[in-house]
């Protein structure tokens, strides 16, 4: 009978440890969970125009993330002026199935290549979560920045030309409405002397 | 007495399976035994278990956690899943290291396949390199977007969006992150090209009826009004050429009254009286 009931006791130990295990690894698993994009808003990329770089914090997870961090070390000083927004954005709490955008705006210092990486945010998964979670954003990838020269040539609004097209046509235009108007003077002139009489 | 601690090693991990939202993977990981237990009892499907352990060789690893979220268009994840054909799908994976191993993510690449059969591949699209590392506790966000073709619209596909990582020790792992059935739909926008032109075509009809419809009433109109003024107004042939004679000076009106009416010429005399006269 005491070895039965030794038994039986072992084998709920083991159901309980199990569960609790079980339990355990759900309790890793909930709190709140971010997703992080970073989007580059221009449709052209020009040297010394506002670049509007987007971030997006979705927080799938089942409860609101904390001391949510968005830091993006990628824009150098040497390479990059800040416009505006915060380069070290701090929001206190993503609720749960919302999520909250961040803008930042930039000029790039010069025409070329460059490869626009990851932002790092730093949260707390719950209130008493021990450690703050790391997380990488999503990566916008290798752009072109074109040359305001070249971006000039396609959508400025060309006043000087059409001004030098203008005087270039005058000559044109205005000959022979001069001597038109002097012929209709003269006619006109001949016409008034013959009312006269 | 004895009894006491037994009673409660029972009592507490039936309240803790109530109290917690997460008994579901409890339960799952029974069921997957259970498949576990069928597959080696029932070994009259075994071509079928070994297509699935072809299949296994590479899996998702137990360490680390994918999710996913379609940003665009927004997807709530009880219905299925509806992409609307030739417009931007972007969608963002979620993936957390939960090893003491560096992850590297390598390549997701997307596909559409055909519902009854996902071995079955439609259209693949683009496998794009990540590479991206992802240290021990770390996290990290992939941004994947994607069109579907216009001619797709009003039908059912699997998409499968497959995840390749692997670890610092190189073992590879291959994870499927969504693999249902989606319907691609067709927008219906406000202005289409068709529309506008049957519209136009509409109008047109429109317009001409109109204008038949005027046309016909007129000359009705017509025929009774000028049968009714034939009967009224009776001008006979004094004025034959409808000349407004107070127009002209009284001086010619004189002049031509004075002027003997010449008889009407025939083109011959005419002919004649210049061979006559002159030598032109």
């Amino acid at each position: 009978m005491f070895i039965g009931s030794m038994k039986v006791q072992f084998l709920f130990c083991i159901a309980a440890a199990l569960l609790v295990a079980a339990y355990g690894e759900e309790d890793d698993n909930d709190g709140a969970r971010l997703l992080v994009a970073k989007l580059i808003h221009n449709k052209y990329l020009v040297e010394n125009m506002d670049v509007i770089v987007k971030y997006t914090v979705y927080n799938t997870g089942n409860a609101a993330a904390l001391e949510v961090e968005i830091t993006d070390n990628s824009f150098d000083p040497d390479n990059f002026a800040h416009m505006s927004g915060e380069l070290n954005a701090r929001i206190d709490r993503v609720p749960p199935n919302t999520n909250v955008t961040h803008t930042v705006v930039v000029r790039p210092r010069k025409p070329g290549y460059f490869n626009f990486t990851s932002a790092e945010v730093l949260y707390r998964r719950k209130e008493d979560a021990p450690r703050l979670q790391v997380a990488d954003s999503s990566e916008p990838g290798l752009a072109y920045f074109t040359s305001y020269k070249e971006y000039d040539k396609k959508f400025s609004s060309h006043v000087v030309d059409w001004a030098a097209f203008a005087v270039m046509t005058l000559p044109s235009l205005a000959i022979p409405f001069a001597l038109w108007f002097s012929s209709k003077r003269k006619y006109e002139k001949l016409s008034r002397n013959t009312k006269k009489h | 007495m004895r009894n006491l601690p037994l009673l409660l090693l029972v009592a507490l991990p039936a309240v803790i399976l109530t109290m917690s939202p997460g008994s579901i993977p409890v339960v799952s990981a029974q069921e997957d035994d259970n498949d576990d237990i069928v597959d080696v009892e029932g070994e009259e499907n075994s071509i079928v278990t070994d297509e699935e352990a072809e299949d296994e060789i590479v899996t998702a690893s137990k360490d680390v956690i994918t999710s996913i979220l379609f940003t665009e268009p927004i997807h709530n994840p009880l219905s299925t899943l509806e992409l609307p054909a030739g417009k931007l799908v972007e969608f963002l994976i979620g993936f957390t290291n939960k090893a003491e191993v560096d992850y590297i993510i390598e390549t997701v690449n997307t596909s559409f396949r055909y519902p009854m059969d996902f071995n079955f591949y439609i259209q693949n699209f683009s496998t794009i390199a990540y590479n991206k590392v992802v240290k021990p506790n770390h996290e990290a966000t992939l941004a994947y977007s994607f069109i579907p073709s216009d001619s797709f619209a009003g039908r059912p596909f699997g998409l499968n969006i497959n995840l390749n990582y692997r670890d610092a020790n190189g073992l590879s792992f291959n994870e499927a992150v969504f693999n249902e059935t989606v319907q691609i739909i067709e927008l219906d926008e406000g202005l289409d090209g068709e529309t506008v032109f049957l519209y136009i075509f509409l109008a047109a009809c429109v317009i001409l009826t109109l204008v038949g419809g005027q046309q016909l009433l007129s000359s009705f109109g017509r025929k009774s009004r000028s049968t009714t003024r034939k009967a009224t107004i009776e001008l006979g042939t004094v004025n034959p050429n409808n000349v407004d004679y107070n127009w002209i000076p009284k001086e010619t009106l004189n002049m031509i009254n004075k002027s003997p009416k010449t008889p009407k010429q025939s083109p011959k005399q005419r002919k004649v009286k210049r061979s006559i006269g002159s030598d032109d």
